[in-house]
């Protein structure tokens, strides 16, 4: 074979140039077979699954924003019914204690009536009981009185006379009492 | 190969070894081990990515993960030195590295074949990529394109002198793109020969020099790691030399 025969005999086999045709030749032939290989075959093949997972990973992406938005939505909005509601709330309780004290109010004052009533009554009885006791015991000095004077002058008069007097000595003596 | 016969030239291993003979119009044209390993680098690429993404889940497993890794290396690449605009040339920049760094790596198993290790390759490939984008520069801008050889903001004494170095270093650039890339496969898989024979060598030697081969052998370990970082290294600044060619043309600097 002239190629090799040649090449062994004088230096580099890369400047035996009766090898340069054959390999121009399969260097254009096999570079197009590969060139069409990798740009019909393999280049579109690993494009496409980059081009899905980044189709997906953006998909997913925004499927997350969205979620995570919805999210702060719903708590904002329970936040601001949480407020809502302890407000109301803090209106009742007020509501409740106002009423409270007023009622409160109402039956201290129901009760104190009730009291004053009762004191109005028992002082009215023992006033009662006090001039009942005093007639009495006005009975009782006109008789003191009464049989005094019949021991003393030996007169005899009435009891109804002798309370008649003692009577009218009670009301002199209120009367220089008062005066 | 015995320590008998000496070392094998390093360079033996860049020999173009035709496996399939064929000629047309003269030419040969051959499938050879380099053709092979062109192949297989489109093979062994395209039935790792398609594989990988067989499933193609939503949560990538170990596979998917690095086929979808390369994937977005490549784009990335492209959004951050062409931009939007570079979209349309996505694929033929993903063919163009998957290409280079699969057909890098390839390489380094023994017994296997460099194809970039071949000036004819390297050179074709950035003179295609030097064309196409001097065309799509002209396409899109017009004369306009002409415009990107004078520098803004430069003393109008020094114009001259900036538009000739300008003219050279574009018409240099497929030059070092494919240079950079032969240079260093040669370099490296050379290198590598070297110490592997060197190792071949010395133990050949037979008893106490057995010993000393370790250190050749030792060497061509670290050589070897250093490599697979060139292989991939190499594949990247191409590639990314590529798209910096290309947003000058799409936006004239």
């Amino acid at each position: 074979m002239p190629m090799s025969a040649k090449a062994a005999g004088a230096g580099l086999p890369q400047l035996d140039i009766s090898t340069w045709p054959s390999q121009l030749f399969w260097l254009v032939v096999l570079f197009t077979a590969g060139y069409i290989l990798m740009a019909k075959v393999v280049t579109p093949r690993i494009g496409t699954v980059l081009e899905e997972r980044r189709a997906k990973l953006d998909d997913d992406l925004g499927k997350a924003r969205t979620a995570s938005e919805d999210a702060a939505r719903i708590r904002a909005e329970y936040e601001a019914d949480l407020d809502a509601a302890r407000i109301a709330a803090a209106e009742t309780a007020k509501q409740a204690a106002a009423e409270a004290a007023k009622q409160a109010e109402a039956n201290d004052a129901k009760i104190a009536k009730k009291l004053a009533e009762k004191v109005a009554k028992a002082e009215a009885k023992l006033a009662a009981a006090r001039s009942d006791a005093m007639s009495n015991l006005n009975n009782v000095a006109a008789e003191a009185a009464l049989a005094a004077v019949v021991q003393l002058a030996d007169i005899k008069t009435t009891a109804a006379q002798a309370s008649k007097t003692a009577d009218k000595l009670v009301a002199a003596m209120a009367k220089q009492e008062a005066n | 190969m015995s320590g008998s016969q000496g070392m094998h030239s390093p360079v033996a291993q860049f020999e173009i070894k035709p496996l399939i003979e064929l000629s047309f119009g003269g030419y040969d044209l051959s499938f050879t081990n380099s053709s092979l390993f062109m192949m297989l680098a489109f093979g062994v690429s395209a039935a790792f990515l398609i594989s990988a993404m067989r499933g193609g889940t939503l949560v990538p497993g170990r596979m998917q993960g690095l086929a979808e890794m390369m994937y977005e290396f490549v784009a990335e690449m492209v959004r951050s030195n062409v931009g939007h605009e570079g979209r349309p040339y996505f694929p033929f920049i993903f063919t163009l590295f998957v290409f280079l760094l699969f057909g890098n790596l390839l390489g380094l198993i023994p017994y296997s074949y460099t194809f970039t290790s071949q000036i004819v390759v390297t050179f074709a490939m950035a003179a295609f990529v030097f064309v196409g984008v001097t065309l799509i520069a002209l396409l899109k801008h017009g004369l306009h394109f002409f415009s990107f050889f004078v520098p803004a903001g430069a003393p109008k004494v020094l114009i001259p002198f900036l538009i000739v170095i300008e003219v050279i270093s574009y018409f240099v650039r497929p030059v070092s793109l494919s240079v950079r890339l032969f240079a260093n496969m040669l370099a490296g898989h050379t290198m590598l020969k070297v110490f592997a024979g060197l190792a071949v060598m010395i133990s050949g030697a037979g008893g106490l020099a057995m010993a000393g081969s370790l250190l050749p052998f030792v060497a061509l370990i670290g050589l070897t790691g250093l490599e697979v970082l060139v292989a991939a290294l190499q594949a990247y600044v191409f590639t990314i030399l590529t798209c910096m060619y290309l947003n000058d043309a799409l936006h004239l600097h």
